[in-house]
């Protein structure tokens, strides 16, 4: 497999080297072959995901092998063909990686008795079946067929999942060979399984109305065509309807789909193909033909059409693998696949003639051929079907004697009359490597029609016994004796060597039908490509507008409807009782913060807006003092007056508010609507909460613990340091990060330092009042503990004094003040508090535990004395992280500004 | 009484989103600064009102003698206080650094990172993102 | 180690290395600072498998902060989600910051790249392991600050302009958020949250609890992208530096998501059918309209960041269905994300440098030129599809087959859809950049990094998380099994419960 990463011109080992395996693989098979025609099934089970029930489970019956033969014997021809083919092709290690992949995914797929293990083959032929038909793909053409194949057969094979797991849940199992038919059919998602699962055998195998993708895959390398495109992987479907015959067979969805299906897609293949000009394209229509004719088969319930699917997949795989490597042959050494330029080869490629010429016979059902043998039996199958079976036979009849015509033109347009040179200078049959599957594959056509022996017991029978799931007997002979299926036959003969002797008439006149057709498959994919493109540019372009505003609009209007009609709906609308009466004081704060409120909202003077911030602050800072929140008031007095302070600062730089409209009328609406919803909902949630009783037991915990056992008097500091010193350390994290990302968007454009305020007098005054702050900062922090203050109310105070530092005496000054770079000294401070908050782990206990000791106590009296602890440093911490933060962003609106 | 905050809770939010929905980043940084004050006096509410006393254990005693405030909230506002204050900052330094760069402080006027379909690519999207 | 160091470890983990960042970051000049953020998420890593470890042997273990007793102090608590969760954080986040060695240039680097990263590592840390409301506030908040300036860092118009969108909407959520909490709180008298699923239990008012979970859906919504409030995400994602992208598409909206799970598992389960059942179109509206979004869109980070928010859809649909295997299905689902979305980015970052371009139709040509990282774009793109046997395979089937058995058909149909509609994307991505000819011809197609060492670098990770995707898909027991005890912790979270609160609840 190393081999496959050579980039450039193969070694002429590469095709028998990877060809080696598949055909060994082949001989192992062939020794099964005994003791599976005996009735035993070969299992070989590994534990995959046991917690959803999936093995990777594999059996070896005679479906199995019959398709495991086909896979690996004709892959080792294309293997061998392939090696010549690509020889010139710069990724031909890749071609063979792909190859390789593919044929294992394939004999996975038809080996595996687990549904799940099956879908994943089933996927992965898919895969590697859109990485081959894209393989040249600097041509747009191989793109998008591409894309094709893996749309339609990666879509059905969803479908096939859903109806897969249905069928496991419904099963009670996921091996198919213990599922149980009549349960499933009596379950009450019967029909919904059996639609499942035949749309993924429709789409994989190219059945009406999905059959478009497969001609379009034809733009893959032609050896590619032969192995997945013709003989094995479109037969997957194939093999998993006949897999789940057993299962679903009786059901009258099951019959009357593949019926029906199965005889359009056979006609419509076999008129379709008939048009072609272009060998390959022809050839592939056939396939569609017999893909059409082996479900319709399939549909029976008789053993003799379940016999005749099974002998012309053989029949097929064997004729139309050496058709596609013949035509290979002929577009590699003679230039070209269009029929209408070919002729007269007969004497350059002899050989090449005679294996397309043996393929050919085959396919048109001439005796003594195995084809002949096939289509008998396919016109017996045909009339003991359950649905339709004279019109399925007479379909089969019309589509048989197409392929008459289209085996003439294949095998013998292009040999005989006269010779052209006008395409390619000297035709001349292929090298040993390219002729001998071909010819070895036709040979096996005639000699399975001499010696139909050879394959009806050992291998069609055991088939046929597996999907029938009982006994049935298979007798392939070549005469029959006079019956309806040898007059059909014969029928058949005469309309087929009609058609290709009037071939130009008829293809006019398939023609004259095909253009008045209203559409095709492939259009309806194009449009339905353009739809869904279109649906999700006019989605995206409604949803992702490319707005802010919409977006912030559509976020709040949204959870503010919800929320309202959650609450409004289920009946939570609630007035608290009891509530106590506001006082003068209070109401008066409320009225000042909703004047500032509405000064804010309705101003068009930034410096209104910014004094109406100030108003709504601190009338809030007085409601919480009023409320016995004395460190939430400090600080919230504090911030607010950062808050200003940056503003005015920063606003100094930001334009005017009347530099833009008001918004118009509709806008306001909506926006007003939207608002008032947010605020209603904040207002009707909160009163709802009010009203229901308050369980206070965490809080009566903190004031009974928070002396004795935490040292502190002050509870809120308590909490912030030691209860829940956890938040307040994330909360350090985000205000030094604050700072950091602030200082980083700042710092990139620095203009000069701005001139420091020329007076005299407020320099020394500021001097004093900084030094007073700084004071008073190191006196709120240490008392923080027990009465109000605390490390971010100090850092807060000290932050300020360092910003009047700044305005005062310019940035510089004040850098040399702090004597460190403000970042540091914050995150200097957050590793203080780090290593506080872990000081207690590593000794031992839980982390943010308070390690405490004692200076001057008198046990006696009951004075524990003056507490130090990590509690304190933790404390520090948070001062310097504020103080540093804070400056980081002062500083450097200052630079800048 | 704590139906009045409740109502001027409702207010402030109401306010905060009619600026965050403004055109003016300017206003969108006052309707930031309304919408925390809003969010503070939800939690404090919430929290039940208690008028007068602060959480603070009087000396000598082991805990606090009469009805005080609920500590628990003020210590979650304070600390809802201080990361408000710094993504405040932020969102500040922010709208600083992009008026600066992008020309405008009007929101309706971006069209960096989604340039309309019919606005010419090649104008507006500078190669980023290394 | 203690259980308290165990789950202490991988916030101060990071912390710690934030710190070091920046001070190395200084001493040692700019670039010095990338190696503590590879050491730092290395050993986050480290640790946080030790967690791992623990919990899987002993179930969920839990420390209370300064030694108070639940429900008074902080407990930091690790169940099987939690860990998981911490331990992918350390996974992406070693892979991104190897890729930042190359992707951060130094001047963002100097600007305090790498200490800001490893806040946003301890800030994710913290959310999964935190059990306290207020506290999980916090730490978003931490990652949220770390993320606003992660984001715009460096400072290009388009990310100034993206910041400026993800600023205002995140902030918005955090306040509902903070609210949400605060009300919360007034109801129940308590932020603990496995106390909250006791206290619930005792509130006589079901309306207004299920409002206020409606609240939570909102912020939490929010912050995972959820239709429709997803916005912010495609209107940034796509402009930092790529190793952001990467983190971000890899963790943000994951904590969001993860938050969802805790809440709506631990604490309201009173109104399962509304709320659950209100989460249940949401996952459907957001798997569609995102993979839709991608769909309409030709740029590549563009079509990821779409797609992150379809994922978000299967993974809400895994909760919403609230049965054992839709949640097997759900954390799984996640892990998986978390590795192939943030692979993808970083993948999208190398093309990029390669070809010059993140819009498709300027790009092309990769699969001739560079077939090694064709592969490496296939395995996780493959996996995101859900094409087997890939770790997203496993993840749908799960969640499908989830829907089905409880005869959610519409879900299990949507899901099926838009794994098909994600097949599209990817395959656009691929037909596009590495199928077709790059226009400028193939010889345009260039190195990935100037030296040796930074091609390395913007590898290795890339192997790295392939190596995973591939490993859970061809070995998804030792992930179910995981991903289900979780669902069975989650369904029953009485464990968790007395794991925090001590033998009497």
């Amino acid at each position: 497999m190393a081999a496959a990463a050579h980039p450039s011109k193969a070694p002429p080992w590469f095709g028998p080297a990877f060809a080696l395996p598949p055909a060994i693989a082949a001989l192992l098979f062939a020794l099964l072959l005994p003791t599976v025609s005996g009735g035993t099934a070969h299992e070989w089970t590994l534990a995959w995901a046991p917690e959803l029930g999936v093995e990777l489970a594999f059996r070896v019956d005679g479906l199995s092998l019959l398709f495991a033969l086909l896979v690996t014997g004709i892959g080792a021809a294309t293997m061998l063909y392939a090696g010549v083919y690509m020889k010139e092709h710069p990724r031909i290690g890749r071609f063979f990686l792909y190859l390789t992949l593919f044929m294992i995914s394939m004999l996975g797929l038809v080996l595996a008795d687990d549904a799940i293990a099956l879908f994943v083959f089933w996927e992965l032929t898919t895969i590697t079946s859109f990485l081959l038909i894209g393989f040249t793909h600097d041509d747009p053409t191989s793109r998008r067929n591409a894309l094709q194949a893996l749309l339609v057969t990666g879509g059905g094979g969803l479908v096939l999942l859903a109806g897969l797991l249905l069928l496991g849940m419904e099963a009670g199992t996921l091996r198919l060979s213990q599922m149980d038919g009549a349960a499933v059919q009596a379950s009450a998602l019967g029909t919904a399984m059996a639609v499942l699962v035949i749309i993924g055998c429709f789409t994989k195998s190219a059945q009406f109305p999905f059959h478009f993708w497969l001609p379009n895959a034809m733009s893959a390398p032609t050896p590619v065509s032969a192995y997945l495109h013709s003989a094995t992987m479109v037969k997957a479907g194939v093999y998993l309807m006949a897999r789940f015959a057993p299962v679903f067979g009786d059901m009258a969805v099951w019959v009357w789909s593949l019926t029906v299906a199965g005889a359009l897609t056979a006609v419509i293949g076999a008129l379709w193909a008939l048009r072609q000009t272009d060998l390959k394209q022809m050839l592939a229509w056939t396939t569609v033909m017999a893909l059409g004719t082996l479900t319709l088969l399939l549909a029976g319930s008789e053993s003799v059409s379940i016999a005749a699917a099974m002998t012309f997949l053989v029949v097929h795989a064997l004729y139309k693998a050496t058709l596609f490597l013949v035509v290979g042959i002929l577009d590699h050494d003679a230039g070209t696949r269009d029929r209408r330029q070919l002729s007269g080869l007969l004497k350059a490629m002899p050989l090449t003639a005679a294996a397309a010429m043996l393929a050919a016979g085959s396919m048109a059902g001439f005796p003594p051929f195995l084809g002949f043998i096939g289509k008998e039996l396919t016109y017996e199958g045909a009339l003991a079907l359950t649905a339709l079976p004279w019109l399925s036979a007479v379909g089969l009849v019309l589509a048989s004697a197409c392929m008459v015509a289209v085996a003439g033109m294949i095998a013998l347009g292009p040999f005989l009359g006269r010779e052209r040179r006008s395409v390619a200078e000297h035709p001349h049959d292929p090298p040993f490597g390219m002729l001998i599957g071909p010819i070895l594959l036709a040979a096996m056509g005639l000699a399975f029609g001499l010696a139909p022996a050879l394959i009806s017991g050992s291998i069609v029978q055991p088939a046929v016994v597996a999907v029938m799931g009982g006994p049935a007997e298979v007798k392939l002979v070549l005469w029959h004796g006079v019956n309806v299926p040898l007059m059909l036959g014969l029928l058949t003969f005469a309309i087929g060597i009609g058609l290709y002797v009037f071939r130009h008439r008829a293809i006019a006149a398939v023609d004259a039908v095909v253009t008045r057709l209203p559409t095709t498959g492939d259009a309806v994919y194009d449009r339905s490509l353009t739809g869904l493109k279109w649906l999700a540019a006019a989605q995206t372009a409604v949803l992702q507008c490319g707005r802010p505003r919409v977006y912030l609009a559509a976020t709040v209007a949204v959870v503010a409807v919800a929320v309202l009609a959650t609450l409004v709906v289920g009946g939570g609308l609630r007035w608290p009782a009891g509530n106590p009466t506001p006082d003068l004081l209070g109401v008066a704060a409320v009225v000042v913060a909703a004047a500032g409120t509405v000064l804010v909202v309705l101003t068009p003077s930034r410096l209104a807006a910014i004094g109406g911030l100030g108003m709504v602050g601190t009338a809030i800072a007085v409601l919480f003092l009023m409320h016995g929140a004395v460190d939430v008031a400090t600080t919230q007095f504090l911030v607010e007056t950062l808050v200003v302070v940056l503003l005015a600062v920063a606003m100094l730089r930001l334009p005017p508010l009347t530099r833009l409209p008001p918004r118009p009328r509709g806008t306001a609406v909506r926006d007003g609507l939207i608002a008032g919803a947010a605020g209603l909902m904040v207002t009707c949630v909160l009163l709802a909460v009010l009203a229901e009783p308050f369980d206070r037991r965490v809080t009566d915990f903190f004031e009974a613990a928070s002396w004795p056992e935490a040292y502190g008097r002050n509870i809120v500091n308590v909490i912030l340091v030691d209860f829940r010193a956890l938040d307040t350390f994330g909360e350090i994290a985000v205000v030094a990060v604050a700072g950091l990302g602030a200082y980083a968007l700042l710092r990139n454009d620095r203009v000069v330092p701005k001139a420091p305020a020329d007076s005299l007098i407020l320099r020394t005054a500021l001097r004093g009042l900084a030094a007073l702050l700084l004071v008073f900062a190191l006196f709120m922090l240490l008392r923080g503990h027990n009465e109000p203050g605390g490390g971010f109310i100090a850092g807060l105070i000290a932050a300020t004094a360092f910003a009047l530092v700044t305005l005062g005496h310019g940035v510089d000054k004040a850098r040399r003040a702090v004597g460190a770079t403000p970042r540091a000294v914050a995150l200097g401070g957050l590793a203080l508090a780090l290593a506080a908050g872990l000081a207690g782990l590593f000794s031992g206990g839980a982390p943010f535990e308070g390690l405490w000791m004692f200076l001057g106590g008198d046990p006696a009296a009951g004075d524990k004395g003056t507490p130090l602890s990590t509690v304190l440093l933790f404390d520090i911490g948070v001062f310097l992280v504020v103080v540093g933060s804070v400056l980081a962003i002062v500083f450097a609106l200052e630079e800048e500004a | 009484m704590d139906v009045l905050l409740a109502l001027l809770a409702g207010l402030l939010t109401a306010a905060a989103v009619w600026l965050l929905l403004d055109r003016s980043l300017v206003r969108v940084l006052f309707g930031l600064a309304l919408l925390g004050n809003a969010a503070n006096l939800v939690i404090f509410s919430a929290g039940r009102l208690t008028a007068g006393a602060p959480p603070i254990v009087p000396v000598g005693a082991e805990a606090p003698l009469e009805t005080v405030a609920n500590a628990l909230p003020q210590a979650l506002i304070l600390t809802a206080i201080v990361i408000s204050f710094g993504l405040f900052a932020f969102a500040l330094a922010l709208v600083h650094r992009a008026h600066k760069d992008l020309g405008t402080a009007d929101i309706d006027a971006l069209h960096d990172a989604e340039p309309s379909p019919h606005a010419d690519p090649h104008h507006s999207t500078p190669e980023t993102g290394r | 180690m203690s259980p308290a160091m165990l789950l202490t470890l991988p916030i101060a983990v990071p912390l710690a290395a934030a710190i070091a960042a920046f001070f190395v970051g200084r001493a040692g000049g700019p670039q010095a600072a990338r190696w503590v953020s590879v050491a730092g998420s290395a050993a986050l890593l480290v640790v946080s498998l030790a967690l791992m470890a623990e919990v899987w042997a002993v179930g969920p273990i839990a420390a209370q902060m300064g030694g108070w007793a639940a429900p008074f102090g902080i407990t930091l608590v690790a169940d099987v989600l939690g860990a998981v969760m911490v331990v992918i954080t350390g996974l992406s986040g070693l892979a991104v910051a190897l890729y930042a060695v190359a992707d951060i240039d130094p001047a963002r680097s100097r600007l305090g790249w790498h200490p800001l990263y490893m806040v946003l590592l301890a800030g994710v840390s913290g959310a999964f392991l935190t059990g306290d409301l207020f506290n999980l506030y916090v730490w978003f908040e931490v990652m949220l600050i770390a993320s606003f300036c992660l984001l715009v860092l460096g400072g290009d118009r388009e990310q100034l302009d993206g910041g400026l969108r993800y600023v205002f909407l995140n902030l918005v959520a955090t306040v509902m958020f903070l609210s949400a909490v605060g009300l919360l709180y007034g109801l129940t008298g308590t932020l603990n949250m496995a106390d909250l699923h006791v206290a619930l239990k005792q509130v006589d008012s079901p309306a207004l609890v299920t409002t206020i979970a409606i609240l939570f859906v909102g912020a939490f919504g929010i912050k995972s992208a959820v239709f429709p409030l997803f916005f912010w995400l495609p209107a940034s994602y796509h402009t930092p530096p790529v190793a952001v992208s990467a983190i971000f598409a890899a963790l943000l909206t994951k904590v969001g998501v993860y938050a969802l799970i805790r809440m709506f598992t631990l604490v309201f389960t009173q109104d399962v059918d509304y709320t659950h059942g209100l989460l249940l179109v949401i996952a459907g509206l957001t798997m569609v309209t995102g993979v839709l979004g991608a769909a309409a869109q030709t740029q590549m980070r563009k079509i990821l960041s779409f797609h992150i928010i379809s994922q978000i859809g299967y993974m809400v649909m895994g909760l919403a269905l609230y049965t054992p295997l839709a949640l097997l299905g759900a954390v799984f689902y996640l892990v998986h994300h978390i590795i192939v979305k943030a692979n993808l980015f970083l993948v999208s970052g190398v093309a990029k440098r390669m070809t010059g371009s993140f819009e498709l139709e300027r790009i092309g040509g990769l699969y001739r030129a560079k077939p090694w990282l064709a592969v490496l774009f296939l395995i996780p793109a493959l996996s995101l599809a859900g094409i087997p046997p890939l770790s997203g395979f496993w993840a749908k089937l799960v969640l499908v087959r989830a829907s089905l058995e409880v005869e959610s058909w519409l879900i299990a149909a949507t899901a099926l859809v838009v794994g098909l509609l994600t097949v599209f994307s990817m395959s656009k991505i691929w037909v596009e950049a590495f199928w077709k000819p790059h226009p400028d011809g193939d010889a345009a197609v260039t190195v990935t990094a100037p030296t040796r060492l930074e091609t390395v670098m913007l590898v290795t990770p890339i192997v790295l998380l392939a190596a995973v995707t591939v490993i859970i898909g061809v070995v998804p027991q030792p992930f179910l099994d995981l991903a289900a005890r979780s669902a069975a912790e989650l369904m029953a979270p009485e464990a968790y419960v007395r794991t925090v609160l001590g033998a009497a609840p």
